[in-house]
Formats: C-alpha cells, structure tokens, sequence
C-alpha cells in the first residue's frame, strides 16, 4: 500500500503546478453560491442560501470527481500508465491512489466552497456536523471518482471521455434535490431525483445540518462506492492483463 | 538459466499476427531486435515486460514466466518505453525519485543521487522536465530506469530522435551496464549502433525472426562484396549470373557478388548492354544495412527476398 502514497504525491505536485486549474474548477460552484444561491428569489425557504449550499458542495465533488477520470486518462495517454504497469509494486495501488487522490483534492475544494459560503452568510454547524458532512463528501468523491476511473479505463480517448463527462454532469446535478425540495418537484421529477445519487449525499448533509444522522443514506453511499470501486478494479485488472 | 528466453511467442491483434513464433535466448549481451515499422518490436517487449499477453508460446525472464509469475518478472526488469514518458511538471529529481520509491529501492534519495550523477544530470535536476532535452529526458529515463539495480533492461528505441553526440553517450551508458553484469535488450531502426554496440542482433519482419547472430556472422554469412551503382533514368536488373539484385532505392541499386573486383567491370558492361545509364558504381564491404534489407526486402518487394526463386526467375528472362 505504500505505493498508493507515492502516487498521490505525485498527482498532487503536478496539479498545483498547475496554477490556472487550482482556480478554474471553484468558479463555477463559486458562481452557483453567489449568483444563485443569494439571488434567486425563492419562496419555500427563508434562507435559500443554507438550502444549497449542500447541492453546491456536492457538485464541486462531482466534477473533481468526474474530471479525476482525465488524469488517468492521460496517464494512459502519455505512456505513464504502461510504465507504472511494468513496476513491480501492486498494480491496484495505480487504481486506489487516483481513486483516493480525486477525493481529497474534491474535499479540497469543497472546503474553499464551504468556507466562502459562511463568508456570504451560511449559517455555521458543530465540528460534528462539519466532519460527518466531510465523511458524506469524501464517500461521494470515492464513488465518482471509481466510476470515472472505470470510464476512462474503457474508452480509448480523452474527447470520448470528455464528451461522456459533459453529458452526464449536468443532467445528473439538474435531476438531483440541490435546486428544490422533493415538494415542489413536479412528480416525473421526484421520482427521478430520489434515485439519483447526488441526492443521496446531497439529503444526507441536510440531514446532518437539521441534527439528525442519516444512517441509511451513508450506508447506501458506502455500499454504492465499494460496488463500483470492485468494479474498478476489475476491468483494471481485464484491461493490464 | 538465460535471462530472457522465448519459445514460440505468438501475439495476434485480431487477425493481424504481430508477433509469430518468436523462440529467442538472450543472456548477459547486448542484444537488438531490428526490424522494419510495424514488424513486432514493441509487441515483443510489451509481452517480455508483462505488458501483454502473449496469444501463443511462452516467454521466461530470469527463469520467471511473464504470465504466471508477473511480479517476479517484474522485479528483475527495468522497461524504457519507445514513447518518452518522464513527467514534464516534475522535475528531474522529483521523477526520478518517484520510481526509487515505487521500487522500495533503500536510502531512495542517496541512489537517485548517485544515478542523476551518472547520467549527467546532477547540474539540472531540480529544474523542470519541461526543460530537458530530448537526450536529458533520455538519460532521466534510464535513471528511473536503473534506480532498482535490474538484471535485464529493456529499451524500445533507446536513440529514436537523438542527435549524434546524444546517441553515443546513450551507447556508451549501455555498454558500461552490460559490463556490469546486466542482460539489455533493446530495439532500434539504426544498423549503425546496432553493429557498432551490440553483441547480437535478431531481424524480424512481419513477426518471423528471420536472421540472428552477431553482426560479423551476419556480415559474412551475407559474404563477398556489395556493390552499389547509381542509376539516371529507369532501372531494371540486367540480370548477371552470380551477381544479385538484392536492393533497390530511389536511384541506388545493390548488389551481391563473389569477387568484386572481377564483377565491377562485367556488371558495367551489362548496364551497357540493357542501354541503363550508370552514374557510379562503388565496390564496398558489406554492412549490416545490407544485411538487413537483404534479409527484409525493399519495401516493392515482399518481405523475405527468396534467392533461389529470384536466381530461377533471372534465368527464365535470358
Ligand atoms: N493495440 C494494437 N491493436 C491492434 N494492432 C496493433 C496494436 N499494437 C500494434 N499493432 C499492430 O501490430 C503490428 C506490430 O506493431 P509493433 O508496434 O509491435 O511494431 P514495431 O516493430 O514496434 O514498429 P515501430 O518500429 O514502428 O515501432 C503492427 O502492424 C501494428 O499495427
Ligand atoms: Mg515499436
């Protein structure tokens, strides 16, 4: 397991090389908080603020998330892969290190957003509150990330995986309960946004916030990130030989 | 037990047979695989490094079958992509280091040390990859190569885009590993360095092995004199007996004979005869080019030049 520790290094001192994309991935949560979140004139809630700021934080993980796909996607690109590949260290330690480093780079983020959110008037919780939001944060991160490792270890190029990317963020974060409670969601799309796992992570901090511990919806975040990590790991596996 | 043995190694890609019936022992040399784009080279070396699994036949390295006991094999051999792949947002050290971990190597940061030094790069190793050269990012190449101390490198075009002085000094890093004690397989498209630097070299085209020795055997097992004639204008063979055709290029015809000497002036009459413009002839040792594209063919003609067929085929047009 040692290896995984190497690799994260790695990932992490390439990605605060690069500067411009340290920033570029937090405008848009950062837009979303700003322009959305403190001005949209909303009914069903005093403070709308409060009420998306767990959608934006989820969001952010789902395109740290999502975009984590790339670096192995490159790293099978630029021959990097096939060298680790020919490494006599474990091979899944390439897998679970990216895995792991997407995750923490999304919570990474995902503080920046929290942290502006308070500056513009979210309310602040217990530390409790903060670490079981960052354990419903970073088991989402593990969930994505695996899945976008599986993808970008099926599909041969960068634009397919760029293009499957962009299809599927903002469907999955328009049809999840970031923007609405489900009672005011038309029917068709209640029944859409409780299947969808962005509202399983996205209710389960609400929960939190409300004071309550939502067993059920970190049991199936649990569950859901350890099925698609196996999965990970094995079309890994199939495609390395 | 020889470092690196072959038996029958078959790769298929879909119907495209890339690697056929490869059967090779490699030990303790400098050994090179040439052979034209395309032929099975990389194939070969992705399926001796684990990369790939073999369709057919087996493959051992250091007594380790790739396919069973991957890690072992794994950890006796270093492999040095024909793509570079060094990490242009590190820096030299930092992707040197890198690999000294991910092989467990003792004392990491002394060894890379020790091989930045080698290797010439001490002076630079803190600057950025994207910096380097392409001969700098080579040389960091074998570093991490060579952080774990392995028994066989392999090296798929070790000298692809370098220039001369770039390419010697690799040469020169090979063979002082190989006196070392350590087994290197490398492949290349440049019969120059193979001859000069290699002990053995093995030919393949469209995956058959269809030369191997050292570069003298093959040399003189090719025999006698080349001769080379420049041609203005069309070109046919004028078909002399006991002088062959064996290739022919833009405007640069060769041939193979037993006595040079006696052949130059018979082969120039006969140019004068076909009516064939003759710019230059050259009398000329044979080289391992020579070698190689009598062994492969030009490319207008198939792979595998068949002497005895081209001999008959040459009476049948008197
Ligand atoms: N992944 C692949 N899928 C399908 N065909 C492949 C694949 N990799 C290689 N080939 C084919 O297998 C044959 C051998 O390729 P290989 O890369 O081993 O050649 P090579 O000798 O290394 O060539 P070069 O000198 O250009 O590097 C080629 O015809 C190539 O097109
Ligand atoms: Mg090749």
């Amino acid at each position: 397991m040692r290896g995984v520790v190497w690799y994260i290094e790695r990932d992490f001192l390439r990605w605060v090389r690069g500067r411009v994309a340290v920033f570029s991935a937090l405008v848009m949560p950062a837009a979303w908080l700003i322009f959305v979140g403190l001005a949209l004139p909303i009914r069903f809630t005093d403070n709308y603020l409060d009420f998306i700021t767990p959608g934006i934080l989820v969001m952010t993980m789902l395109s740290a998330g999502l975009s984590g796909g790339t670096l192995l996607m490159f790293d099978k690109i630029l021959g990097f892969l096939n060298k680790f590949l020919a490494l006599p260290s474990p091979r899944e330690d390439i897998l679970f290190g990216k895995i792991l480093f997407v995750s923490l780079r999304g919570l990474i983020q995902a503080t920046i957003i929290l942290v502006i959110a308070v500056l513009i008037g979210a309310s602040v919780y217990s530390p409790l509150q903060y670490g079981l939001t960052y354990l419903i944060l970073f088991l989402f991160g593990v969930l994505l990330s695996a899945f976008a490792t599986t993808l970008a270890l099926y599909l041969e190029d960068h634009d397919s995986f760029a293009a499957v990317n962009t299809m599927i963020s903002m469907p999955l974060f328009f049809t999840s309960s970031a923007l609405m409670p489900y009672s005011v969601m038309p029917g068709w799309l209640r029944v859409i946004a409780m299947a969808n796992p962005l509202s399983y992570a996205i209710d389960a901090i609400r929960a939190v916030n409300a004071g309550a511990l939502p067993v059920a919806q970190i049991a199936s975040l649990m569950i859901l990130g350890v099925v698609v990590t196996a999965v990970s790991v094995q079309v890994f596996r199939r495609v390395t030989v | 037990m020889n470092a690196i043995e072959t038996h029958d190694l078959t790769r298929y890609y879909g119907d495209l047979c890339a690697v056929n019936h490869l059967s090779l022992s490699v030990d303790h040399e400098v050994f090179a695989l040439l052979g034209p784009n395309g032929s099975g080279k990389t194939t070969t070396v992705l399926m001796l490094t684990t990369m790939l699994r073999p369709t057919e036949g087996t493959a051992t390295v250091c007594g380790h079958d790739t396919v069973r006991d991957g890690e072992l094999v794994r950890r006796s051999l270093s492999y040095v992509p024909q793509d570079m792949a060094v990490d242009i947002k590190l820096t030299g050290r930092e992707n040197a280091l890198l690999f000294a971990r991910l092989y467990g190597v003792t004392a990491p940061k002394d060894r890379v040390d020790e091989l930045l030094a080698v290797m010439q790069l001490s002076d630079r190793a803190d600057e950025l990859v994207k910096v380097y050269s392409g001969g700098m990012r080579r040389r960091l190449e074998l570093v991490q190569a060579l952080v774990h101390e392995p028994e066989v490198l392999f090296l798929d075009e070790p000298t692809l885009g370098l220039d001369v002085a770039a390419r010697a000094t690799i040469w020169e890093h090979i063979t002082a590993l190989k006196k070392g004690g350590m087994t290197i397989f490398v492949t290349t498209h440049y019969m120059d360095e193979a001859d000069r630097f290699c002990d053995r070299v093995g030919i393949i085209s469209r995956g058959m092995l269809l030369a191997l020795g050292s570069p003298p055997d093959l040399k003189a097992r090719l025999g006698n004199d080349v001769i080379t004639a420049h041609i203005d204008g069309t070109f046919r063979d004028p078909g002399v007996d006991g002088i062959m055709l064996f290739a022919f290029a833009s405007d640069e015809a060769s041939f193979l004979a037993e006595n040079g000497r006696e052949a130059l002036p018979v082969l120039a009459d006969a140019f004068t005869r076909a009516g064939i413009k003759v710019r230059a002839l050259a009398l000329r040792e044979p080289t391992l080019d020579d070698v190689f594209l009598h062994t492969v063919g030009t490319p207008e003609e198939p792979a595998g030049f068949d002497q005895t067929k081209f001999r008959t085929m040459l009476r049948r047009r008197r």
